[in-house]
């Protein structure tokens, strides 16, 4: 069985040296941006601004990183926002009710976890497209969220616990630490281990890698249950961040956060793309807000500046990389 | 079940024109729709609505889209209860223009109707109940810049772009703004009425501006994101927010928030129910209460800790004397 396993690592390993190259240019897009923004704004390159985009890119990049993960499966985890919210919420309402803030993430993490675990069972054991599957998940979560919350704002939670949010540690924010560790460890987990090279190479070939006794199944599970828990993780910075979480905070996280997964160049079709690409993606994504805001862009045309921005960062992305092949 | 109460109704009916008596034809069915279970402000709506209902011995049907503020949702919900036929409607449009077909709908279907909130573009309605943002942004911005002594910097974070609610808001806010010469605005962005995003925007505010004095929120969730950056940079400024939400009431308690602009859900979903029940007991009503904007601040916010479940709705001449004029 393991002699089979070799040619299903092959390919994948061909993408991902080609995806080293290609990160050089992906990063190139942002510094591109970077140095416009510096050009027309004196606030851009302070270092009071570079924290505050590091901070924000943390949130966003969390939840789209254990999607990547989804992605590289060739599948989709549509309910990550919806998850954001109902974890957040619940953490909230425990940490209320506890007075114990480690119950709360406890139970922030366990809801996402657990949410990520049935988006996985419906996926392998139902056969549903994971599309399907999380998107019917995605309203079974709002519709929990909303009757549990009933219009509610769960708010106000001890200071210890905020730091995870807001605090500083050696003057850099605590996300901030939080998005270099776990980038960190999405990067080895998936370039070093072997269970992170099935996954590409079940994104790549999945009869091949079923065929060469990969346990399909079981590391299906993995990826959409990671995905749940980074966004268990996300609903806890979010809460410590905001001192407060309400039913209505995911639907705005859902979109970006494909769309920083994408923009990162990871194929939708599965078994290309890297966990580093996302994080590009999604400083990409917090650099134009924040660039829009420095320089008082008219609330109007953000939405459009948005959107030709990341078309740019895109095809300036796909030219070099066909250069580079 | 429907077949016999309209039986009965109409037995009540029969029995007012015979003996010549004001009617009291109890157990009337009304609608109410609203655009969402998330904002805290529709669930006040419906709980004043439910609180009408029940001193007039009515009984109240909620109708909410499950996806917030979709027009599609609430146009099936609107075929759903045009065919069930309940005796009247307080309605709610999720978009001012895009629902007018669904009021002809119940206009053809002739069940008498009361619009709350938000004014539908064309229909025919018994009554309008209502408080106009415009007002109410500029009685709250009057507020700050007052508090401000006329003078010093202000940002605008801005609601959804595009929504009736934000569009006046934040018109009513520059009105305020023209007065006060002394003020100058910094900068006008948007936050979707998102807390988060609000909170992100405020971080790159504070970089680019290193003195904002005040801060004029379109809602106080906003509001509330905003005043977790100032604190996060160890900047000071006073923050207004909208909605009058229980958070922000706390808020203004401990001194975070300056105040809250309200309208008053809760009336509104009670005087609404209140003129679809008396229509239909040919009781007198009005054809317009514009509420008065109350601006929620340290010196008045008491009231407002009265959870809405347990407040009263007003009698009807209390009510019609909202109307002014």
């Amino acid at each position: 069985m393991r002699d089979m396993a070799k040619p299903a690592f092959v390919l994948p390993r061909a993408f991902i040296s080609a995806d080293l190259l290609q990160l050089f240019y992906r990063l190139l897009a942002a510094l591109l941006i970077c140095l416009v923004l510096a050009l027309l704004s004196d606030s851009f390159l302070t270092l009071g601004n570079i924290l505050n985009v590091l901070r924000q890119a943390s949130l966003l990049f969390f939840i789209a990183s254990g999607l990547t993960l989804v992605v590289l499966t060739a599948g989709l985890d549509l309910s990550v926002g919806a998850n954001v919210a109902l974890s957040a919420c619940l953490a909230g309402t425990v940490i209320h009710q506890t007075g114990s803030a480690a119950l709360g993430v406890v139970a922030g993490l366990a809801t996402g976890g657990v949410i990520g675990l049935l988006n996985g069972l419906m996926v392998t054991a139902l056969r549903i497209p994971s599309f399907i599957a999380t998107y019917g998940m995605l309203w079974v979560l709002n519709g929990l969220t909303y009757w549990y919350m009933a219009g509610e704002v769960v708010h106000g939670f001890p200071p210890g616990f905020r730091q995870i949010g807001s605090g500083y540690l050696f003057g850099l924010p605590t996300p901030a630490y939080l998005l270099l560790i776990f980038l960190a460890i999405g990067t080895v987990f998936a370039q070093r281990t072997v269970w992170g090279q099935e996954i590409y190479a079940i994104g790549a070939n999945p009869v091949a890698a079923r065929l060469s006794g990969i346990p399909l199944s079981r590391r299906l599970l993995l990826v959409y249950s990671v995905s749940g828990l980074m966004a268990g993780l996300a609903s806890i910075i979010f809460l410590a961040r905001l001192n407060s979480a309400e039913a209505d905070i995911g639907e705005s996280l859902t979109l970006p956060a494909i769309a920083a997964v994408l923009i990162g160049g990871t194929s939708l079709f599965g078994g290309v793309g890297t966990v580093f690409g996302t994080f590009v993606g999604a400083l990409i994504l917090t650099l134009v807000l924040n660039g829009m805001n420095l320089l008082s862009v008219n609330a109007s045309w953000q939405p459009l500046v948005t959107g030709v921005i990341v078309i740019l960062a895109v095809w300036l992305d796909m030219k070099t990389r066909r250069r580079g092949q | 079940m429907n077949m016999r109460k309209k039986f009965c109704a109409g037995l009540t009916v029969l029995a007012v024109a015979t003996i010549g008596t004001a009617a009291h034809a109890d157990n009337e069915t009304v609608a109410v729709f609203t655009k969402n279970q998330t904002n805290p402000f529709f669930q006040a709506v419906r709980v004043g609505a439910d609180a009408a209902a029940k001193t007039l011995s009515a009984k109240v049907l909620h109708y909410i889209p499950t996806k917030p503020d979709s027009i599609p949702e609430q146009l099936s919900q609107i075929e759903d209860v045009v065919v069930k036929k309940p005796d009247a409607i307080v309605f709610t449009p999720v978009d001012y223009k895009a629902m007018v077909p669904g009021v002809e709908k119940i206009n053809a279907a002739n069940i008498p109707v009361v619009n709350i909130t938000d004014r539908s573009s064309a229909g025919k309605f018994i009554a309008f109940v209502g408080a106009d943002d415009y007002s109410l942004g500029l009685e709250t911005g009057r507020y700050l810049l007052k508090a401000m002594g006329g003078k010093g910097n202000v940002v605008i974070i801005e609601g959804v772009k595009g929504a009736l609610t934000n569009v006046d808001r934040v018109r009513g806010f520059n009105h305020a703004l023209k007065e006060n010469p002394g003020v100058k605005l910094l900068a006008s962005q948007p936050g979707n009425y998102q807390r988060l995003q609000a909170l992100q925007v405020m971080e790159n505010l504070i970089e680019s501006h290193p003195q904002i004095d005040g801060v004029l929120a379109a809602n106080d969730a906003m509001a509330m994101g905003a005043i977790e950056a100032l604190e996060g940079a160890n900047r000071t400024a006073q923050v207004i927010g909208i909605n009058g939400t229980k958070e922000a009431v706390d808020a203004i308690k401990a001194g975070k928030l300056l105040a809250s602009g309200d309208y008053n859900g809760f009336l509104q979903g009670c005087i609404g129910t209140m003129i679809a029940v008396r229509s239909l007991r040919k009781e007198p009503v009005v054809p317009e209460i514009m509420l008065k904007p109350t601006v929620v601040t340290k010196a008045n916010y008491q009231p407002y800790e009265t959870p809405v479940e347990s407040r009263a709705c007003p009698t009807w001449d209390e009510a019609a004397r909202l109307a002014g004029k």
